[in-house]
């Protein structure tokens, strides 16, 4: 029984299919990677299996359970927490205050262990990131580097079986792509299912055991990083024709 | 110069009630404000302040709806008036007691706060001000309409609450107890929606202002608590409306008028919006220039405005006044003051810290 199926999956905006499609799974433990050029509808696709946008038509099982077409918060309490392209802090609010939104949700609070106070474990969670001595800061103060972090405790708050990283590398220096790459490893280490959609293939590839390739709303290729490396069909989508 | 002497000046004042701890100031400014009768004031401020009172508890419901969870109301004056009209049906139609009819209308207005809040708060931004602007408009036609139930532009009549309560009272022993009266109602309402608005529902109403994709993704059901801030903020506001109802004796039309919607905006832009303490601020500075400035000091309420009410140029004067705050200090006197004192007291602890860095070595 795989974590998440997601079964021939279509979105279309007006005459472009954004999302052909689709098959895939997540099983429980795995590290995915979903890469692909601009356009070829990554964030679509996470778009869609995260509630925020309708399907056209195909299905989405998570946990053997039928999420099509449920609205974002019901399915990020199922357990299928999401961090975005561009950061989307509650920028006035503490940066404390920012996971106790997270922790205030119906599994947020259910996760909490009956021994400890939610500020309590948001400061474990912000500990877990580096972010303990901005605590109070206001979420607008933050560096951008600092708000990847803080975007990925707030998911981890919720506790979920699955997470979905949308460029958790996007605009990160090479130090802060080492932290990023440590943690996620770290996440994995204790047993997290984590997809990740990232241009970085560097950094990507040193995470995961299996990619997705799109192109064009579609998936063109699907292997191991070594296998998706030599697959013609990638190189000529990321390269271009031999001539 | 002189500006530069009165900032500091203003400072150095601010500075030391900055320093009282916020609880004890809170206590303080209640019983300073208990105090003020005693002093002898004549009827024209009693009758003020007891209105300043009021419109504070509607300022900081409004607050607590746009300023914490970012759903802008224009149209507040609907659940003033249906505090009001449902505090002088119960009164009158149907005979309650005075203290029933409050609860009973505030939970009347409550339930229809969530009515109105179903659809509307399906809608964004200037669309949701647009929307809820033309319900009391609605309602307004209805009244006439209906006049013969509702009473038409004589509205209900409400006799009874201090009448009532106190019998044979004087008549300047009234106002002095129906101050007291709002008073200590603008107090408790100020306690609940403070805490209210920093408790962890509060933090959840300023994630929704801030990003409201971002807490769906944190598995907040977002329309449950704009809801709920609906509720909340409409129960409050038909407090104020069903006391003053009960202060002048009738609920009429005017109650669901667009002058009784835009005073929370501008005294909220006054005070400092988001802090529920800022627009409490802001009423009384309004109070004190509408009531005195205005009226007395410089007699603008008495000039002709081509016809025009006074209620409706004034908004105009005060309309001017927003906008110069909006653009020139966006976070209003009181919340501008405290994040001003913030700054401060950070300043000067890291000089504290490098002094000492500077004697150790």
């Amino acid at each position: 029984m795989h974590l998440l199926e997601v079964g021939n999956l279509t979105k279309r905006f007006g005459g472009i299919t954004a999302v052909n499609n689709i098959s895939f799974h997540v099983d429980e433990g795995e590290i995915l990677g979903v890469i692909g050029p601009n356009g070829a509808g990554k964030t679509t696709l996470f778009n869609l299996i995260t509630g925020y946008l309708k399907a056209d038509s195909g299905k989405i099982r998570f946990n053997s359970e039928d999420v099509t077409g449920l609205p974002p918060h019901k399915i990020a309490n199922k357990g299928l927490a999401r961090t975005f392209q561009v950061v989307r802090p509650f920028r006035h609010l503490p940066t404390i205050a920012n996971i106790i939104v997270a922790l205030n949700s119906p599994r947020g609070k259910k996760k909490i262990e009956w021994v400890k106070t939610p500020e309590r474990k948001a400061m474990e969670m912000l500990e877990d990131v580096g972010l303990t001595e901005m605590m109070l800061e206001p979420a607008e103060n933050l560096s951008h580097g600092d708000l990847k972090r803080l975007e990925m405790a707030r998911a981890m708050a919720l506790e979920p079986d699955l997470i979905l990283l949308d460029e958790p590398f996007g605009g990160l220096s090479l130090v802060e792509t080492d932290y990023m790459v440590k943690s996620i490893q770290r996440m994995h280490l204790d047993g997290h299912t984590i997809v990740i959609v990232e241009h970085k293939l560097q950094a990507l590839m040193r995470l995961v055991k299996r990619v997705i390739v799109m192109h064009m709303g579609e998936k063109i290729a699907e292997g191991t990083p070594e296998e998706i490396a030599k697959n013609d069909k990638v190189i000529e989508v990321y390269l271009g024709k031999t001539i | 110069m002189v500006v530069k002497y009165f900032r500091k000046a203003y400072t150095r004042f601010a500075t030391y009630i900055y320093d009282i701890p916020p609880r004890m100031l809170a206590f303080l400014l209640i019983i300073i404000f208990a105090l003020l009768p005693v002093a002898q004031l004549d009827v024209y401020t009693l009758t003020l302040l007891a209105s300043a009172n009021v419109m504070a508890i509607f300022a900081a419901s409004w607050d607590l709806l746009v300023g914490r969870t970012g759903q802008i109301s224009l149209g507040h004056s609907v659940f003033y008036g249906a505090g009001a009209y449902g505090a002088a049906a119960l009164f009158q139609s149907f005979g309650w007691p005075f203290w029933m009819t409050i609860p009973v209308s505030i939970l009347i207005s409550a339930g229809i706060a969530l009515l109105i809040g179903f659809p509307c708060l399906r809608v964004k931004g200037p669309y949701l001000a647009l929307v809820t602007m033309s319900i009391p408009l609605v309602i307004a036609y209805f009244l006439s309409y209906f006049s013969e139930i509702s009473g038409g532009q004589h509205g209900l009549p409400l006799e009874g609450l201090l009448p009532e309560l106190f019998p044979g009272l004087a008549f300047a022993d009234k106002l002095k107890a129906n101050y007291y009266l709002t008073l200590s109602l603008m107090a408790i309402s100020a306690i609940i929606l403070y805490k209210i608005a920093n408790s962890k529902t509060g933090v959840t109403f300023v994630s929704i202002l801030d990003d409201e994709l971002a807490s769906k993704a944190c598995g907040i059901n977002v329309t449950k608590y704009k809801l709920m801030a609906f509720v909340i903020s409409g129960a409050f506001a038909s407090l104020a409306g069903c006391i003053t109802a009960y202060i002048y004796r009738s609920a009429t039309p005017p109650f669901f008028d667009l002058s009784i919607s835009i005073p929370p905006l501008v005294v909220t832009i006054l005070g400092g919006i988001g802090t529920i303490y800022g627009p409490l601020f802001g009423t009384y500075i309004y109070f004190f220039l509408d009531g005195y400035v205005l009226k007395k000091i410089i007699p603008v309420a008495s000039w002709q405005y081509f016809g025009l009410k006074w209620e409706y140029a004034k908004l105009l004067i005060f309309v001017v006044i927003v906008v110069i705050f909006i653009i020139k200090w966006p976070r209003g006197i009181a919340k501008g003051t405290v994040e001003k004192l913030e700054d401060l007291e950070e300043a000067r602890e890291i000089e504290e810290i490098e002094k000492k860095g500077d004697k150790t070595e």
